[in-house]
């Protein structure tokens, strides 16, 4: 594996505060029917050399959060109030309030960001070897003859044979093959964080097997600084140090990889992780929250989950909790987060998601 | 056009198998088939074509009889007499003998003579004019092609703004008008009533006592006639352009390699040009090479309003007198230049797009 002879880049040069914090982001999307209020007040740190895995069903805000912190939201986007704070080597910036030019040298040099649809990620008419050079030049790098080194380099991390991929277009590689090459190339400015969304949807089992173990690599072996965006909580309890859970645009519950999956304190998490089906398992019952998502455009009053959670009370449908501590490092924003932890003790989660992870993380050989 | 590529396939990989021998190996080439295809195309055109003009009232016998009578007071007879003495065609032949003979002779390359002005080959009569077309036609199709294609990309990025709105409606009113009407807008306000171009002197291809030369003055005056082709040329296509493109373009900033291009940091130039222009426009050079041919065709009216020595004004000339062997002429000429146009799209958009496999 080539992977020693890269120039890992190391997030220690900022006096161990996080490469990336949060206060209080907010972003809504003015729609015909209104405002779609999709982040509503997120506070976060992203630490150096952690992965943090963002959860949550579709439309609870967790792509729209990727997007923001590398401003690729649209222009019916609003993101205001809030802070994106970006630090590398002792300087620090407001994301928000970069220019246009610097914006754009912010992109990929600095945080860049692997994107769900990686079948479409790369231009059709343009060779992979041209779209990196772009990637290169955009940021000032002309040197072809290092670029190509360094592509080398990085398509043999990703394993790939680089004679093969170098000089294809998109269409001649597989979709597992571009969501390695696009992962490729998002290390070829050695950005300080990576952002991955959904990485392996849309992949089959085995592709998904290989893309994880390199995410994994780059984690372990390289200490890379990720965010991981996934509805796949197997995946994001195999990747993450820390997890995220969002709904309806916030951050409900916020703690280690362990603690979110053994001992969920909010209903949301808990009840995502009871519908996860198992694969030896199978003949227990699987629980699936009611209900839909919130209507963004016209939230309910109070908690926002409380319409579709069992442990809900009057003051849930009237007050909407914030993050508390309900263990070291651990957070919920839930009015009840004792009687969630009291079911759990009644209904232990018996093949809970280490189990699940246990069966599917079995490596799978790829050839 | 990706058709062809397509449907080639199977052929190809079952090809593969054994090993072709050379005649196969070049009956199974792409380009090799391909203009094969053309040739039979045109085979059938000229066919129909043939048939079709002598299905027109009259024949050129009695059209140049009826005009003897009616300039010069002949009596049937005699003006019969003299017409028959004049045209050296048997039109009395079997309709299939002269059909043979004209293939016949289109195989040996010859095009037949003129009727009406008998010892003029169709060839030199082609010759003479088609340049004219070309220039007047080429000129004015590059032109719309570009600049409509660069308003439709401005249109994309600024959609729903005031130059959107503004170009929107110039371009579905000047492509829902005829050409011919625009051209005679052209010539009533431009030279009738605010008079800044001299129709007249603008009259025919080229100056008096100008000669064709490789000279600025020559490629000066040549335009300065050809303006108003050209002017028509671009304001009646232009419209289909921008708008092709503006769709083609909305399209494209919707797809997710423009994100991820952005997300790359790329410069916008780079993005506009390489990423969402290349794209956007690869649609459009099929309808381009499409479109050459329906200018060609299209030129008939132009150019006899214009009065435009080019192959349309020949063409109209040729109506008018029944001239079969020039009217043939000059339909082949058109049905080559459309299908020459589309040979050219289909090999050219292996090149431009490289999904498309060509060979």
């Amino acid at each position: 594996m080539a992977k020693n002879k890269l120039d890992w880049q190391t997030g220690d040069a900022n006096d161990g505060r996080a490469p990336l914090s949060l206060e209080n982001v907010h972003v809504a999307y003015n729609t015909r029917r209104g405002k779609v209020r999709a982040i509503r007040g997120v506070t976060l740190d992203l630490h150096a050399g952690e992965s943090l895995a963002l959860i949550g069903e579709s439309g609870s805000g967790k792509s729209t959060l990727g997007l923001a912190i590398v401003r690729l939201l649209p222009d019916t986007a609003e993101t205001a109030p809030g802070v994106i704070t970006y630090r590398r080597n002792g300087r620090e910036v407001d994301v928000l309030q970069l220019k246009p030019g610097e914006l754009r040298e912010f992109r990929w040099s600095e945080c860049a960001m692997v994107f769900q649809a990686a079948l479409n990620a790369f231009n059709p008419v343009l060779k992979v070897w041209a779209q990196a050079l772009d990637t290169a030049k955009a940021h000032g790098w002309h040197d072809k003859d290092a670029v190509r080194r360094r592509l080398v380099e990085l398509l043999e991390f990703v394993q790939l044979d680089p004679k093969r991929v170098i000089d294809a277009y998109p269409h001649e590689l597989s979709g597992g093959m571009r969501q390695r090459v696009l992962i490729a190339l998002s290390l070829l400015l050695n950005p300080q964080i990576l952002i991955l969304d959904e990485p392996t949807t849309a992949l089959d089992i085995i592709t998904q097997r290989t893309i994880i173990k390199l995410l994994r690599e780059l984690k372990e072996d390289q200490g890379f600084t990720m965010i991981f965006i996934s509805h796949d909580l197997a995946i994001a309890a195999e990747l993450a140090d820390r997890v995220a859970t969002m709904y309806a645009g916030r951050v409900v519950e916020l703690g280690a990889s362990d603690d979110i999956f053994y001992r969920p304190r909010h209903p949301y998490t808990l009840g995502l992780i009871r519908a996860v089906p198992t694969v030896t398992g199978g003949f227990e019952q699987l629980f699936s929250i009611p209900g839909s998502p919130p209507d963004l455009v016209d939230l309910p009053k109070g908690c926002k989950f409380h319409p579709r959670c069992a442990f809900a009370t009057e003051r849930c449908k009237q007050e909407e909790p914030e993050l508390e501590e309900v263990g070291p490092g651990h957070t919920a924003a839930c009015w009840h987060w004792h009687e969630v932890e009291a079911e759990l003790r009644r209904n232990p989660l018996h093949r809970g998601a280490l189990n699940l992870t246990d069966v599917i993380a079995v490596d799978v050989e790829v050839a | 056009m990706t058709t062809t590529a397509t449907t080639s396939e199977p052929f190809s990989s079952a090809q593969a198998a054994s090993t072709p021998t050379p005649l196969r190996r070049i009956t199974q080439n792409f380009y090799v088939r391909r203009i094969a295809k053309a040739l039979f195309t045109i085979w059938i055109v000229i066919t129909i074509i043939f048939f079709l003009i002598r299905l027109l009232p009259g024949n050129p016998v009695e059209q140049y009889i009826a005009r003897l009578i009616e300039t010069q007071g002949m009596d049937y007879e005699n003006a019969r007499s003299q017409a028959a003495a004049l045209f050296a065609i048997d039109l009395d032949a079997p309709l299939w003998k002269q059909y043979f003979d004209y293939l016949v002779n289109l195989l040996q390359g010859n095009l037949g003579v003129s009727l009406t002005s008998p010892g003029t080959s169709v060839a030199s009569i082609i010759a003479r004019f088609l340049p004219w077309t070309l220039f007047s036609v080429g000129i004015g199709l590059i032109l719309s092609f570009t600049v409509g294609i660069l308003l439709g990309l401005m249109m994309a990025y600024r959609r729903e703004g005031v130059l959107d709105h503004t170009l929107t409606i110039f371009a579905s009113v000047v492509s829902s008008i005829p050409n011919y009407l625009i051209g005679i807008l052209l010539v009533v306000w431009l030279g009738v009533q605010w008079k800044v171009l001299p129709i007249a002197q603008m009259r025919g291809t080229m100056s008096p006592g100008v000669t064709p030369s490789f000279s600025l003055a020559f490629l000066q005056d040549a335009l300065f006639h050809a303006f108003l082709p050209i002017t028509t040329y671009v304001l009646t296509t232009m419209g289909t352009w921008m708008l092709s493109m503006k769709g083609s373009t909305v399209g494209t900033l919707g797809e997710d390699f423009v994100t991820v291009a952005r997300a790359r940091g790329l410069k916008d130039w780079r993005i506009t040009t390489a990423y969402v222009g290349r794209n956007a426009a690869l649609p459009l050079f099929t309808q381009l090479t499409i479109a050459i041919g329906f200018v060609v065709g299209g030129s008939f009216l132009i150019e006899t309003l214009f009065q435009y020595q080019g192959i349309g004004y020949v063409l109209s000339g040729a109506i008018a007198q029944r001239d079969y062997p020039v009217m043939q002429g000059v339909f082949l000429v058109i049905t080559v230049s459309v299908i020459l146009a589309n040979l050219l799209a289909d090999f050219l958009y292996g090149w431009l797009d490289p999904r498309i496999k060509v060979g």
